[in-house]
Parts: structure tokens; sequence; C-alpha cells
């Protein structure tokens, strides 16, 4: 990474217009020392190191992450969001519901932590505190197990179980965690019920090919049937360069299929794979990768109830000039 | 927060052209703070160093009153409160900062106020490089606190060690600038076209109409296994089957389901089922005490200290006060306890008794 010469005092303020996907609606207020220089256009200045994004709607939210098809990277979104989310200052509570096949915390990097899970605690072995998994790296993140992989939950009362949990941790001591995410497992069975039980909005994590496609409409029309309004998507493993050659649907064709808003768009990386080796989510990386930056993007939608405007669509040559003060 | 630190030095001392002018270095230096801040994202909040040499007409010396153009070079460090960094130029600029303001007065003799101008700069120099050195010393020294922080064993937010990069904005930073026409974006390096999202809140309308003719669903109430019959009270939509030898799921709820939310619901005290087994425990060294075997049961004490949960005399009265719904009632889980407290006797004696 470059060193950019670019001088102080030239702060160079970007008007922004609708069609960005890094605009905001103007009506929230985005930075906190925002400048009113031009009342209809917010102005981005260097200020915005100071920003945060303004969370909406009522905490806790409860948001499940789902996508109908396995292996598309549910769980890899759950652990990215959920981190972005405390970076940025939100206490989040992240609940791996998948009771067969439980990976959220190796990729959290918490898998030698997990003593006690939701099973445990609905038979008093422990109680939910024990059973929450504090991050060190982030203390305002917690990771809750539903089961050990060999331990049998008995059907039908996952959900009601996590219901309790929601409950318990809304009036715990500390108040309130302001996000729980919870992880669901792949397919529409037990686990899938499970998960989207206490659930107030959803994320559907989708790829772009058909098969996923599918699956991903499905959660969708039972999420609807189940009282779910607030479900965006996330799509997943995007190359832009397939996109170009036409050997793989774009972003907006997968939008037009589902008809879903766009929570974020996350790029092919081999950076996320390297990161699931680690145990360390992509977004806590330095410098920052591109699919990290897009599930920190997504983050923040997330907070404002926010969706894309546009999308990255192309590869363009690279021009010099301006943009090469940044190369990566 | 803003520090100022003005320091004076001969006319002579600087080169000549600077005396009488005013001269900013803001735009250089703030230009390389700028670049060092995108290099080093979100550490550096709202870094200012302004270096600037101006004529002032202050002359403090006896013998000659006149008034000769001295240089004052003013060294602003203006460093934003509460940024715990690692950056190397914030700690001199911090370093600079907490050290005395000198003020060096204008000497009539030349070469005494230019070696003593010098000698300042050099010691100056000095004592900035040696603090400089031995931050940087003290944190990579290994097997340092900070190691314990990279291991996970201790908590980066209370010590201040790492920095903790909050409020971060991942939609303009050195990796992510939109173009000046909004029509592209740079990430990573790579120039990306943006292509305007479509899809209206009328589009979105008809796809969820018909999904909701495509999928007509009922969320699972009841689950049963092959051969169970149905509830007559339950609608058939709302079943859901399960084979009999599914993986990890389980028709038959062994657990009482007042008794689970409580576990649930309970913020302090010892878990039940803990409670239940040294219960039942102690009930069968008591009944062994009756019969005077007790000699031949050796406890491990070792093993029952590193059991966490500590018993307590007074855990019944704590656990009845943990009852935080009012929906959910006591008594299922006494009448249940008795029997759990049956089932554990028949169970070896275990590590987590302890004598009472
Ligand atoms: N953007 C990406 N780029 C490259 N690899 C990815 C990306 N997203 C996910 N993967 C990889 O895909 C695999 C599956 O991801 P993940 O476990 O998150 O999916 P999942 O939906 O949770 O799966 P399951 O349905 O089994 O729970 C992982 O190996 C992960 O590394
Ligand atoms: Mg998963």
């Amino acid at each position: 990474m470059m060193i950019s010469l670019q001088p102080l005092t030239n702060p160079k303020p970007s008007t922004l217009n609708p069609h960005n996907p890094f605009y905001f609606p103007s009506h929230r207020p985005k930075t906190l020392k925002t400048p009113l220089l031009k009342p209809f256009f917010p102005i981005q200045s260097v200020l915005q190191y100071n920003r945060k994004p303004q969370l909406a709607g009522e905490t806790p939210r409860v948001v499940v992450i789902t996508s109908g098809k396995g292996g598309v990277g549910k769980t890899t979104t759950t652990a990215n969001v959920g981190l972005s989310l405390a970076r940025l200052g939100f206490s989040v509570v992240a609940i791996d519901a998948d009771v067969g096949l439980r990976n959220l915390d190796l990729l959290l990097g918490l898998e030698n932590r997990v003593n006690y899970t939701v099973v445990e605690v609905l038979n008093g072995d422990c109680r939910l505190d024990q059973a929450l998994v504090r991050d060190k790296r982030w203390s305002n993140f917690e990771l809750l197990c539903i089961s050990k992989p060999r331990s049998k939950l008995p059907l039908g009362f996952g959900g009601k179980a996590l219901i309790w949990v929601v409950e318990a941790l809304k009036d715990r001591q500390e108040g309130p965690p302001d996000f729980i995410l919870i992880d669901c497992p792949a397919g529409i069975d037990a686990g899938f019920i499970t998960a989207i039980t206490p659930a107030n909005e959803a994320v559907l994590v989708t790829t772009p090919d058909i098969t996923s496609l599918r699956d991903a409409d499905r959660v969708t029309g039972l999420l609807e049937c189940d009282g779910i309004r607030d479900i965006k998507m996330i799509v997943n493993r995007v190359r832009t360069d397939m996109i170009k050659g036409e050997d793989m649907m774009s972003v907006l064709d997968v939008q037009e299929m589902l008809g879903l808003a766009l929570l974020g768009v996350i790029p092919e990386d081999s950076e996320v794979i390297r990161s699931t080796n680690r145990g360390y989510p992509l977004v806590l990386n330095k410098p920052p990768t591109l699919a990290g930056l897009a599930f920190e993007q997504a983050a923040w939608r997330l907070v404002e109830q926010d969706s894309m405007q546009a999308v990255m669509v192309e590869e363009e040559p690279k021009k010099r000039g301006w943009f090469s003060f940044f190369g990566g | 927060m803003a520090s100022l630190w003005t320091l004076q030095l001969h006319a002579a001392s600087l080169p000549r052209c600077y005396s009488s002018t005013h001269l900013e270095f803001r735009a250089e230096v703030g230009g390389f703070c700028s670049g060092f801040r995108k290099w080093n994202r979100n550490k550096f909040v709202d870094g200012k160093f302004v270096l600037r040499a101006l004529s002032d007409p202050w002359n403090v010396d006896e013998e000659h009153k006149r008034i000769d153009d001295q240089n004052e070079v003013i060294i602003k460090a203006n460093v934003a409160r509460g940024v715990k960094s690692q950056n190397p130029l914030i700690k001199l600029q911090h370093t600079v900062a907490s050290l005395p303001p000198v003020i060096f007065l204008k000497k009539k003799h030349f070469s005494i106020s230019f070696a003593a101008g010098l000698c300042a700069v050099a010691m100056l120099l000095i004592v900035v490089l040696r603090s400089y050195l031995a931050r940087k010393s003290r944190n990579s020294r290994p097997g340092s606190v900070a190691d314990l922080v990279r291991r996970g064993q201790l908590r980066s937010d209370r010590r201040g060690i790492s920095t903790p990069l909050k409020y971060e904005d991942p939609f303009n930073n050195p990796m992510v600038k939109v173009g000046k026409s909004n029509s592209t974006v740079e990430m990573c390096g790579k120039l990306y076209r943006l292509a305007p999202v479509t899809l209206t809140k009328e589009q979105q309308a008809i796809h969820q109409k018909r999904r909701s003719h495509a999928y007509q669903w009922k969320r699972p109430k009841v689950f049963l296994k092959e051969g169970d019959s149905v509830p007559s009270d339950v609608d058939p939509d709302t079943v859901r089957w399960i084979p009999a030898n599914h993986p990890f799921a389980t028709t038959a709820s062994d657990i009482d389901e007042d008794l689970a939310q409580h576990n649930v619901y309970q913020k302090h005290g010892v878990p039940f089922r803990i409670q239940a087994e040294h219960e039942a425990l102690q009930r069968k060294l008591e009944s062994l005490q009756n019969e005077q075997k007790l000699g031949k049961l050796v406890i491990d004490h070792g093993a029952a200290k590193d059991f966490e949960r500590p018993f307590k005399s007074h855990l019944k009265s704590e656990d009845q006060v943990e009852q935080s719904s009012s929906n959910s009632q006591m008594s299922p889980k006494h009448t249940n306890s008795d029997s759990a407290q049956n089932s554990y006797l028949n169970r070896p004696a275990s590590d987590e008794m302890q004598k009472p």
C-alpha cells in the first residue's frame, strides 16, 4: 500500500448521488461533524473517521442468516458481519443454531472455549451466562452454540429454547445485546425452523448460481409465510471477471430473480479460506481484503437497515492518474 | 489535548531566506501526515503537525535593544485525545508535546548563538530519538503483555494495547474510493464500474406475491416419529415427521419444558442439575455415614476445588429468587427435582462432590 501524498488542506469532498452504493439517504445524519456547506448534498470530508452507523430498529435485532442450500457462506457471513458489528461498537450475540454440524466456533477461533451449549443450559448443567463464550479480541461479541456435535436435542424444542434464550438475553444485567445473529443450518428441516423461530429479520445468503437461487427463493417464501418480512440478501462468491465474460449471473440478474433488496455483494476471495484456517475472521485482517471490506459494508447497512443502491459490475482497465496513488 | 510548544531560534540558526517571512510547512507536513494516516488506517484520528516559521519583533537581549528579525518556530502538536496508537509518528508528537517550552534567546555573538542553537537542536533530536527507540524496543520485546493479548489470553480493549478500530468507515478509506463521477469505485486497487440497482418496491411486492402463491407453508409445531399418531387438536399441516434414526434429533422429550425454561432464565446461583446432583450425593453420603461406612469413602478435595461452581449453604433460597418470568411456575420444578434426585442416587459418586 502506497502512502498518499494528498495534502491535508485538500480533503477532497465528494458529493454523492443516489446511484452510489456508498450513498446513504440524507435524512439520517451520516457524519458526526459534517460541515453543512451545501444543504442538499451531504459532504464527505476527512472527518468521517469518526463516523459510526446509526442503529435503526428496535434492539435486540434478532437476525437469522439463512440460505437453504448448504455451503454458500452462511457461517462465514455470520462470523464476519458479527465481528464487524462488534467492531462498530455494538454488542453482538452470535448463535450457532446448527445442531448437527456446528462450525461457527471454528471460524471464530473459539472452538476450544465452548464448554457449554444451550442443551446444557436447558438441562440445568449450567447457566446461560456460562454458555456464552466471550470473544477476547472484541469483548462485545459473544458466541452461543445450541448443542455439542453429538448431543441430541428434542425436536420442536429448539425454537422454544431459542425464544427463551432471546428473552433471557433481553433482561440480562448488562443490558440486552444490540444484535442477535443466528447462523441457520442448511435445509428447511428442524434446524431451520429452530433458527428462524425467534428472528424478526433475515439475511439470505446466496451464490450467483441457479441451484442456490432456487433454494433461496424457496426459503424466502417460507420466511415470508412465517411472518418474517424484512429479508435482505447477500450475494456471495461473486466473480466479476466471470460475470464480465458472461459465465456467471450478475448480481443484478440475481436480484431480478429473487426480488430482494441487496445487503451486500461478497466477492470470491481466497482469503476467506485462509481466515477460516486461522480461526480469524476476515474483517479483522490488516490490511483489509476485498471480501472483508464487503462484509464490513454489509454490516454497516445492516445496522442502518439500508440496502445497496448500486453494484460493482465489471473491472475496467486500470487508469493511470489519480487512482494510482492508492495502488494496493 | 492540543499542546503548543514555542521554540525561538536565533535568526542565523535558520537559513537567511526564512527571516522576516511567514512560512508554513503545513501543506507539506500535513500531506505527509495524511499519507501516513492513509497508510495506518484510522489510528490517527485528527492529527495535525504544523511547523511554522515567522518573524517576531521580540527581543529580550539587554545589550542590544534593537529589534531584530527573529525566527520563531512554532511546533504545534495537535493530537486528538484518546487515540491509543503505536504509530511512531504520534509517539514522537506526544514526546515533543510533553517537553517543557524552551526559549533560546538571541545573543549578540554570532558563533556562540549558532553553536548553542545547534547544540539545542542536536540535543532535542537525541532526546526524541532515544525515547522513540526506547518505546519501540519496549513494544517489540518478546514476552511482553502484548504477546498475551496476541494469544488471546488478555483482552486488548481494557489494556489499551491494540487499537480498537471502532467507527471505521468501510465506505471511504484508502482501500475504497468512489470515483469523481460516482460511476466508478476503486477497491483494493481495482477499478469497478457501478451499475445502479433497478429493483423497485412494486417489483419487490410482485415477487412476494408470486412466492406466497408458490409456497404455502406453516411452521411445523409438532414433531412426530413414524408410528406416532397425530394428536386430535393439531393441524396436520404443522406436523413434521422425522425418521426414527435421525442423527441428532429426538422426538422424545425427556426434559420438562417449564423446568428447561426456568433453567434458561436462571441468572445466578447453581444450575438446577448440579444442585440436584449435589443433594443426591449428599444424601447418599449421609446414608453411608449412618451405616458407618464413611471411612472407606475417599473424597478428592483437589478435584472438588477444580470445579468452578461453589456450593453454598443458602442455595435453595437463592434459587427461589431467580424466577424471572411470571408465567413459568416453580411447582413443576420441585416435583421434577425429586425424581431427578432419585435417578442420581444410582449414579456413581463423582468428583463434583464436596463435603458440606
Ligand atoms: N466469498 C468467498 N470466497 C471464497 N470462499 C468462500 C467464500 N464464502 C464462503 N467460502 C467458502 O465456502 C465454504 C462454506 O462456507 P460456510 O461454511 O460459511 O457455508 P455455510 O453456508 O455456513 O455452510 P453450511 O450450510 O454447511 O452451514 C467455506 O469453506 C468457505 O471458506
Ligand atoms: Mg454453516
